[in-house]
């Protein structure tokens, strides 16, 4: 009769601790499916893609095409490098393509007028201008991040345009143009460049104080604000730093083509959106994969140049395109079933 | 001191009614005020440049409100239940070649019912993608609108589908009055919109999933087929409003629509839809799109280059929403997720 109370102790204590047991190795298998998940994501279209690309598509291996497939890689990485970290947040940026269009042309007239660096410098400080426009709307007038850059999208392509007139912009400057096309130890410095600031933006998002902020608040906004983190200036910072890598990669797209236009980058936005996803960034926020965007933008460059070299109409690289953001998006949300799953397994 | 506690709770329930009564007032003002922008923009433009005034540039004006507005009837619905769709163009375009692809070889009735079916058909693939697959509406949505274009594309090889058929065109174009076709189109689409949301169980049950999805799952409601034919009413009115732009150039191309998303979605949220979902004004919606129509139209009588649109329109669109998420210091939507 005595030793019944403790009994009943003991029986709550194992139960209670059986059940963290039982909760922590459920959140260890999800873990495990997600990260499963999310490497299969891009590891196995990465490799479908090179093999399909070595084996159907002649000189596929040719040294200008890997040049071609790198540098277009590298460009599109460093875009996307931005929207990872945007996404992380919870937030989108459309407005990449139109921000891109406004830096290389703002860089391509800066460039003619008074020379390479005053050029490059002119450029990013576009960039950052309409960063802050993005993030001033997002976080003071609380509008929905993927209505105000959609229309944003609007705007700054409708400055890009106004700014242009509507016609291209050649570039003078050889010593600008030879950027993109340069090579050091026989690989293209935009290669080179994507790979740094890749590397920074990894460091950031992983290693530092801010990327953990960025990952909180994209998790739960709610969490991050009781937890005292300066959420509107982490968003506001965000965005700039998305449009100053969207303006980096505009600067090294206008290097690379030697005349920009209005309508540069139109599109982007879907592009940069599918090569983060793919590499595995959820949308629903609180992960950011700087690794897996970089792998996913040199598959979709593979592709475009697989697509090109077949001699494929360029209609079906949108469909191709349209395809993979589906696919990558159909993963995520499977991530997230089968998350879902495993926590609330005995619930359903 | 003994005073202060009576004066508060008085004080108090003074600010409560006044707060009412302005919120009362200020919602009177905003349901009615967008029509006053719109008669005030007309106006003056007119005042500035007499020939706005001509019945010429008055039809003009309801055509614009006509393609925008019929096309925001389906888009209406979507944001009323939460969902959004990007993919208005890429709708539009396919529906478009299609009318001009058939029209040769059958009658114009048919050649337009199987635009708006395949419209409807466009519309079940994205209502699929975020019922089913589960994936946001605007991503899922933005990545559709992208696989249209490159079908639109494949399908005219990136050629322009001309529309040659005169009685199809006089059907698309012709007007009773001042009125154009397109217009009453868009005034009995409206109605019906209007019916559908506010006087049905599908309306209901859309609103119900708009302000609280999980909430509208627990009470039984089927949201996801609710999602799937949402989006396929969307996508054949997106169709009604491709054939009509179609007879309107009396031609079809891929880039026939591109970008019209953003006057779509800015028609219906400057007409006081909130993008949190819940809720829908058809009516507003109609007079959104007329302030576009009347604002591009005085931009092109003003001789301001047609680049201005872009920011015109996107501007608008920010400060309308803005206003909306100032009134309601709710927590935001969110897009993802």
């Amino acid at each position: 009769m005595v030793n019944a109370p403790q009994l009943l102790q003991v029986d709550v204590v194992t139960s209670a601790e059986q059940e963290r047991r039982e909760s922590a190795r459920r959140g260890d298998r999800a873990a495990r499916r997600q990260s499963i998940l999310q490497k299969l994501g891009i590891i196995i279209p990465f490799v479908l893609v090179l093999l399909a690309g070595i084996v159907l598509v002649p000189s596929f291996l040719s040294a200008s095409n890997i040049t071609n497939m790198l540098v277009d890689g590298a460009i599109l990485a460093i875009t996307a490098y931005g929207m990872t970290m945007v996404i992380a947040l919870r937030g989108i940026d459309l407005s990449v393509g139109s921000t891109q269009a406004v830096v290389a042309c703002v860089a391509a007239v800066s460039v003619n007028a008074w020379g390479i660096l005053p050029g490059i410098l002119a450029g990013i400080a576009a960039a950052i201008i309409l960063g802050l426009v993005n993030g001033l709307i997002v976080t003071t007038f609380r509008v929905p991040a993927f209505i105000a850059t959609l229309a944003t999208l609007g705007i700054f392509r409708g400055i890009a345009l106004l700014f242009t007139g509507g016609a291209p912009i050649m570039i003078t400057d050889s010593a600008f143009r030879s950027i993109a096309t340069s090579s050091i130890f026989g690989i293209p410095v935009p290669f080179i460049v994507a790979v740094l600031v890749g590397a920074g933006f990894w460091f950031v998002l992983d290693r530092m104080r801010f990327g953990k902020h960025v990952v909180a608040v994209g998790g739960s906004p709610e969490s991050a604000t009781d937890s005292g983190i300066k959420v509107k200036r982490i968003e506001l910072i965000a965005y700039v730093v998305a449009a100053a890598a969207a303006g980096v990669a505009g600067l090294l797209l206008a290097s690379q083509l030697g005349s920009v236009n209005g309508s540069l980058s139109s599109g982007l936005e879907l592009q940069a959106i599918a090569v983060v996803v793919l590499g595995g960034t959820s949308m629903a926020g609180g992960r950011g994969n700087i690794i897996g965007t970089f792998l996913a933008s040199l598959l979709l460059a593979m592709i475009n140049a697989g697509l090109n070299l077949l001699n494929v109409p360029s209609f079906y690289q949108y469909i191709a395109l349209g395809m993979l953001l589906v696919f990558a998006l159909s993963l995520d949300s499977a991530q997230r079933a089968a998350v879902r799953r495993v926590f609330e397994g005995r619930v359903a | 001191m003994t005073t202060t506690a009576p004066t508060i709770k008085t004080e108090a329930k003074e600010a409560a009614t006044k707060t009412s009564a302005t919120s009362t007032i200020l919602s009177l003002i905003s349901h009615q005020y967008l029509l006053a922008v719109v008669v005030v923009a007309f106006v003056v433009v007119g005042l500035i440049q007499p020939s706005f005034f001509g019945a010429g540039n008055v039809q003009n004006i309801l055509f614009e409100t006509a393609f925008v507005g019929i096309a925001a009837c389906g888009m209406v619905l979507l944001i009323t239940g939460g969902l959004l769709d990007l993919s208005v163009g890429g709708v539009i375009a396919v529906s478009a070649i299609a009318v001009g692809t058939v029209l040769p070889y059958t009658t114009i009735g048919l050649a337009i019912l199987i635009a708006v079916v395949i419209g409807a058909v466009l519309g079940l693939v994205n209502g699929l993608l975020v019922s089913y697959v589960k994936i946001a509406p605007f991503i899922a949505t933005l990545g559709t609108l992208y696989l249209f274009l490159g079908v639109a594309f494949i399908w005219t090889g990136g050629q322009v589908v001309s529309v040659t058929s005169s009685n199809f065109r006089a059907l698309t174009t012709g007007s009773l009055g001042v009125l154009p076709y397109p217009f009453l189109t868009l005034i009995v689409l409206a109605l019906l919109t209007y019916f559908l949301l506010s006087r049905t169980s599908f309306g209901r049950t859309l609103r119900a999933m708009g302000s609280n999805q999980r909430a509208a799952e627990l009470a039984g409601m089927h949201v996801n087929l609710t999602k799937a034919i949402v989006f396929m009413v969307a996508g054949a009115c997106f169709a009604l409003a491709g054939v009509f732009l179609a007879g309107r150039l009396s031609s079809a191309e891929a880039n026939m629509a591109t970008g019209i998303e953003m006057s779509v979605i800015a028609a219906v949220v400057v007409g006081g839809t909130s993008l949190r979902g819940g809720r829908g004004t058809v009516f507003g919606t109609v007079i959104g799109a007329m302030l576009f129509a009347v604002l591009s139209k005085a931009l092109n009588m003003l001789g301001v280059t047609s680049y201005w649109q872009y920011i015109v329109t996107g501007a608008v669109l920010v400060v309308a929403v803005a206003i909306g998420a100032r009134r309601r210091s709710a927590a935001e939507v969110r897009g993802a997720g």
